[in-house]
């Protein structure tokens, strides 16, 4: 039984941290839906239509053409405005307990249950 | 003018009435003392009828467009239509919670008369619970939101509502919302009062059961219809945002969910007792924690916090009152569980709910973690950072594949026992033929990554296995088939819906065309028209494919007065196969149009799959009123 566990939550974190979640057609929609409209009331420049995000789109496929990968240009944002322009949050020292407390509580659930309930696979 | 006043003295008199209610309870505890045990039930039904006489009366200060009030001079104006004043009513933060309090004693109202096979010292402190919930948001109401604050001189035209919210569907999803929030108290408080009597136990599952899937059904359709209008009058097309206040509605969702199954196992075998109760007093506190800080604006901002310190510090305190009375009265009387810890079957249905319950609280804890973390590392360390879809897709997608596969096997097997699953074969060739599919997605779609191969590949079999499940004719879970079937249903659409969408965008001029595969797309002609509170703007786009078959659609463009706003009302087609999503808007000091065309398959089925998810529930209440 605990092995069976055991194999799950590996599975899990296997795909977790393999997942890299894109299906969007170009790579600029991505870009654009990662990217906070500051003006705007949580939405991305995608999702936008203000002035503000009008022009952050043109910045961005102007990067783009200009042969710039998208690790670049989520940097070169977040050296203009800040981590706060930033969707998805990086793994840094200020970010580790966002990342890892979820897991952390995801594996204590799984603790708890087995000291709780003796599981038995007898039949 | 006069209404001004109503509404204001009904709702003192509601506090008096609700104090009275609480401590004669406290007395009729003590000493049973019958006299008021039989005025009970008038009382709550008098304490309902002046919130809703006061209620009523807010209504009619919107119909009647008086300005004297300065809700309504902040939320409505004259030349708004009748339909939108009325739902103004609740459209801002002080009818809100006057429709909240107006639930809240319904809820109690309706509880004490319908649950007269339970204890009567049990109901008592039911209700004893309840009036403290409801003299808190009282207070709160009549300190810091009075609705009814009267402006002199009266001022001749209000500030109007903002323009997104004046739609159908946004009217009636607060009404929705707040009917699944609040009812929750009832499960909060009867699970609190029968903890104290140590009453939790199968017979309390049985009873307490209808109210907590009457508070999922509601709180499924309330977040569904939100969804919706978000889908086709916020813009680009998307549906959910992972925005802080979605999340915010999310929670309490996902905990009513893990209670709906758990509270089974407790009917059922008699185990998970102090577990219940936990999950009564989350899905509660998170309720109101949900309300309050939407209505405050917490979540978007810290900042407008410091605004209005008054309301932020009393939602703080009652929030955290709450939550110590809760554990205070779980720590003390938790030595009434039966504590008969019976060792559990991994092939059991018990076993298996339990893991749906260890998924659903991690999505929970994500979700959670996620949207107040931001706000914590602000106040704590000044710096400011934004937790988007990106996180959530990252953390939840990877534990969704095994909960699905659990979702699949665990209604298949038994109470109780370890069993041998039944059609072994059947269940193996159906994982298979999951797979093959996916498989073939993968390979002809460059763009879907593994991740999404696997998940894709679980929620076949899912399907597959509740449509197997369902030729069975088993009528005893139908309820149980087709929220599953429901559930199959939207993470498929939601999959096959952000594999195959696609778009265009482009900037078009009267005449221009643009080409979308073997489609083209043309700007004819441009159009303006004046309604009672807009201008109108409506662009006419002609589209065809090479059969020639043409489909004509006509995005707005809306220039509101009151206040100053301009909004895009979105074109759609809808059909079974695809929706064809057509919107427009102006761009400044230019003379043309930003134009976005998408197609976006399979989406009417998220919204079906989602209504069928809340039929099973549906079908549970009535299936309970029968018996």
């Amino acid at each position: 039984m605990k092995i069976k566990i055991i194999l799950l939550v590996f599975f899990v974190l296997i795909t977790f941290f393999k997942s890299s979640y894109s299906n969007d057609t170009t790579l600029e929609n991505k870009i654009n839906k990662n990217l906070r409209c500051l003006i705007c009331q949580g939405q991305s420049i995608y999702d936008s239509q203000s002035d503000f995000a009008e022009s952050m789109k043109l910045v961005v496929r102007q990067k783009i053409e200009a042969g710039m990968g998208e690790e670049d240009i989520y940097s070169f944002f977040k050296l203009q405005y800040g981590e706060w322009i930033l969707y998805d949050p990086q793994f840094n020292s200020k970010n580790f307990a966002l990342w890892l407390l979820p897991i952390l509580i995801f594996l204590a659930g799984g603790i708890i249950i087995i000291v709780k309930f003796g599981v038995s696979k007898k039949r | 003018m006069i209404l001004n006043y109503i509404g204001n003295f009904a709702l003192f008199f509601c506090l008096i009435l609700s104090s009275i209610i609480f401590f004669t309870s406290i007395l009729v505890l003590n000493n049973k003392n019958s006299f008021f045990k039989r005025n009970l039930n008038e009382l709550l039904f008098f304490k309902f009828f002046f919130t809703l006489l006061s209620f009523f009366s807010l209504v009619i200060l919107f119909i009647n467009s008086e300005f004297s009030n300065e809700t309504v001079l902040n939320n409505s104006h004259i030349s708004k239509p009748l339909f939108y004043k009325i739902s103004g009513t609740w459209g801002n933060h002080e009818g809100s919670l006057l429709l909240w309090l107006l639930i809240l004693t319904f809820c109690a109202f309706f509880y004490f008369l319908k649950s007269k096979n339970r204890p009567s010292d049990e109901r008592l402190l039911t209700i004893i619970f309840q009036e403290l919930i409801i003299m808190g948001f009282l207070f709160f109401l009549l300190k810091a939101s009075n609705p009814f604050n009267i402006i002199f001189p009266v001022p001749d035209e209000g500030m109007g509502l903002n323009p997104i919210l004046q739609d159908p569907l946004l009217a009636i999803h607060p009404p929705i919302l707040y009917l699944g929030y609040v009812s929750t108290s009832i499960v909060f408080s009867s699970s609190l009062a029968a903890l104290m009597k140590g009453n939790i136990n199968n017979l309390w599952a049985k009873d307490i059961k209808s109210w907590v899937y009457i508070s999922w059904t509601f709180l499924t359709l309330g977040i569904l219809l939100g969804s919706i209008w978000a889908y086709y009058e916020l813009g680009w097309g998307g549906f959910w945002f992972w925005d802080p206040v979605e999340n915010i509605s999310l929670m309490p969702w996902l905990s009513l969910t893990a209670l709906v199954h758990c509270i089974l196992v407790l009917e059922k075998r008699s185990i998970l007792h102090s577990w219940t109760v936990i999950l009564s007093i989350i899905t509660f506190t998170l309720g109101i924690c949900g309300t309050f800080l939407v209505r405050s604006g917490i979540l978007n901002s810290i900042h407008t916090f410091a605004n209005d310190p008054e309301r932020g510090l009393y939602i703080l305190f009652f929030l955290f009152f709450l939550i110590f009375l809760s554990i205070l009265i779980f720590f003390i009387y938790e030595d009434k569980f039966e504590t008969n810890n019976k060792n559990l079957n991994f092939y059991s249905k018990d076993f298996s709910i339990i893991l749906n319950n260890w998924f659903v609280m991690y999505f929970l804890s994500v979700i959670l973690i996620g949207t107040i973390y931001p706000i914590f590392l602000e106040v704590l360390s000044n710096e400011k950072i934004s937790v988007g879809p990106p996180f959530f897709n990252k953390l939840i997608i990877p534990f969704l594949i095994p909960f699905l596969i659990f979702m699949s096997i665990g209604p298949n097997l038994k109470w109780i026992k370890n069993n041998k699953l039944s059609n072994k074969l059947n269940l193996i060739f159906l994982f298979i033929l999951s797979i093959v599919i996916a498989i073939f997605v993968f390979k002809f779609y460059s763009n879907v990554t593994l991740n999404i191969t696997i998940l894709l590949a679980v929620s076949f079999y899912l399907f597959f296995i509740t449509i197997k499940d369902f030729a069975k004719r088993n009528y005893k879970n139908y309820s149980q088939m087709i929220s599953h079937f429901g559930f199959s249903l939207l993470v498929l659409s939601i999959l096959l819906n952000s594999i195959f969408s696609n778009e265009v965008t482009s900037n078009m001029r009267v005449g221009d065309e643009i080409k979308f595969f073997d489609k083209s797309i043309k700007l004819q002609r441009l159009e303006n028209t004046k309604e009672a509170n807009f201008l109108k703007l409506i662009a006419h786009f002609k589209i065809e494919d090479k059969d020639k078959i043409e489909l004509l659609l006509k995005p707005e463009i809306r220039i509101y007065d009151k206040p100053e706003t301009i909004t895009s009302e979105a074109a759609i087609k809808t059909d079974i196969f695809r929706d064809r999503f057509l919107v427009v808007n102006l761009v400044k000091e230019n003379d043309y149009l930003n134009v976005r065309y998408q197609e976006k398959p399979f989406m009417i089925w998220i919204w079906i799959s989602a209504i069928l998810i809340s039929l099973g529930g549906i079908i549970n209440i009535l299936k309970k009123n029968e018996k």
